[in-house]
């Protein structure tokens, strides 16, 4: 019985450890994250005292996050609604975008790589970006083609938004970015 | 002989409120009490088992950066030997170098690998039209030291790597009464990257932002 008891917490501690520390770290941590808005954003990934969690998951794969001084990466998996951001709508990206020397933004799968798409337009940058009379900024995010900046997506299934800024005061203080000085997602309407 | 009277006495004084139970009393106590015991010590052994499972998790997390072989330190490391940042690749390619993920497709990047033990590092960049920013990631995870053009004197963005032992050498070399203007970064490993990255806004942009990363000069101190 004693030898029982004993097989019984290692085979508790070392299971339900080791699955647990891989299920922490398989995706980015949820330890670390700041949200703003729709979009997430990992600050602490680009600092000499990253978090041991953010550490184990960039470790984990060839990973050269943007340092903090350098730029900051904002993800979005969800539109401003919390439905998640599918293929099969449309979305419409407006509003400001905070001081940057240079932005991108780019439609990438859950590991950050781009689709497969017949069109080879994965990304703007705020060089390409075509604005209107106000300087707003408009893109629509969309399957078939549309009118303006148009940015093709997946014909269907999940994907996410990448805001990289570059050069940005925002970087050392995420947390206190308010949402309006991002952009917003807006669902148009899904087929 | 007094006490024991006592006790014979108070004793079916206390159990005689449930007298019709009385007869199957023994039986039925025994097995609440192997269950209570097992239960017991179940729970005993789930809580030690959940508590190793903590220090097990605590432990796997803390040794991943130290025992991976496939991170960028790892990959990257053997770029940059002959002087300059290299460019890493954007596509995979049989046997050769596994691609940076999550990387902005914008963006050139090029690295190159420092190893202190040999001597400090000097890192020289001139800075052109297009947005660059340096960073140096250390092996087994965080970015000791990022840099942007924008710092940059008269064109050029130049600092020297070093240990902490390397730093206090230097130091204690340096003239007497004499500022030194050079910057001086400490890398608390001896192993790291070099990281240096070109915004290319445009895709035309792509030739200039290759040339101006793959420039930046790494190497020795003279």
């Amino acid at each position: 019985m004693r030898i029982l008891d004993l097989a019984y917490i290692l085979g508790l501690g070392a299971g339900l450890g080791l699955v647990s520390a891989h299920w922490a770290v398989a995706g980015r941590p949820a330890v670390g994250k700041v949200e703003v808005g729709s979009w997430m954003a990992w600050p602490g990934s680009g600092s000499r005292d990253v978090d041991p969690y953010m550490r184990a998951y960039l470790a984990r794969g060839v990973h050269l996050p943007l340092g903090a001084g350098e730029g900051l990466q904002l993800i979005a998996a969800r539109s401003d609604d919390g439905a998640p951001l599918d293929g099969r709508c449309r979305y419409r990206i407006s509003g400001s975008v905070p001081t940057t020397r240079g932005w991108t933004l780019e439609v990438t799968d859950a590991a950050g790589r781009p689709f497969r798409l017949p069109l080879e337009r994965a990304s703007f940058t705020d060089a390409e970006v075509v604005r209107s009379e106000d300087g707003a900024l408009a893109i629509m995010a969309a399957a078939p083609p549309q009118a303006g900046n148009w940015l093709p997506l997946p014909p269907e299934g999940r994907f996410q938004f990448r805001l990289r800024l570059y050069d940005t005061p925002v970087s050392g203080q995420t947390g206190e970015t308010r949402a309006t000085n991002l952009p917003q997602i807006t669902r148009v309407d899904c087929r | 002989m007094s006490a024991v009277d006592h006790g014979s006495a108070l004793l079916p004084a206390e159990e005689s409120p449930p007298p019709a139970a009385r007869p199957p009393l023994p039986a039925r106590r025994r097995l609440p009490q192997r269950l209570r015991a097992a239960a017991t010590r179940l729970a005993m052994t789930t809580l030690a088992g959940l508590m190793l499972a903590a220090i097990v998790h605590i432990v796997t997390i803390l040794l991943i950066p130290a025992l991976s072989q496939r991170d960028a330190a790892h990959a990257y490391r053997l770029l940059g030997a002959e002087g300059h940042a290299e460019l890493v690749p954007l596509a995979a390619s049989p046997g050769g170098m596994p691609v940076l993920q999550e990387a902005d497709p914008n963006e050139v990047t090029a690295v190159c690998g420092y190893d202190l033990s040999a001597g400090p590092v000097r890192v020289v960049a001139r800075t052109g039209t297009l947005p660059l920013g340096l960073t140096l990631h250390r092996q087994g995870g965080g970015v000791i030291y990022a840099i942007t053009d924008r710092a940059a004197i008269r064109g050029v963005l130049e600092f020297l790597i070093l240990t902490e032992a390397q730093y206090d050498e230097r130091v204690a070399n340096d003239e007497e009464g004499e500022t030194s203007r050079e910057l001086r970064v400490v890398s608390d490993s001896a192993r790291g990257l070099i990281v240096a990255r070109v915004l290319a806004k445009r895709p035309s942009d792509r030739g200039d932002a290759e040339a101006l990363a793959a420039s930046v000069r790494c190497g020795p101190v003279e």
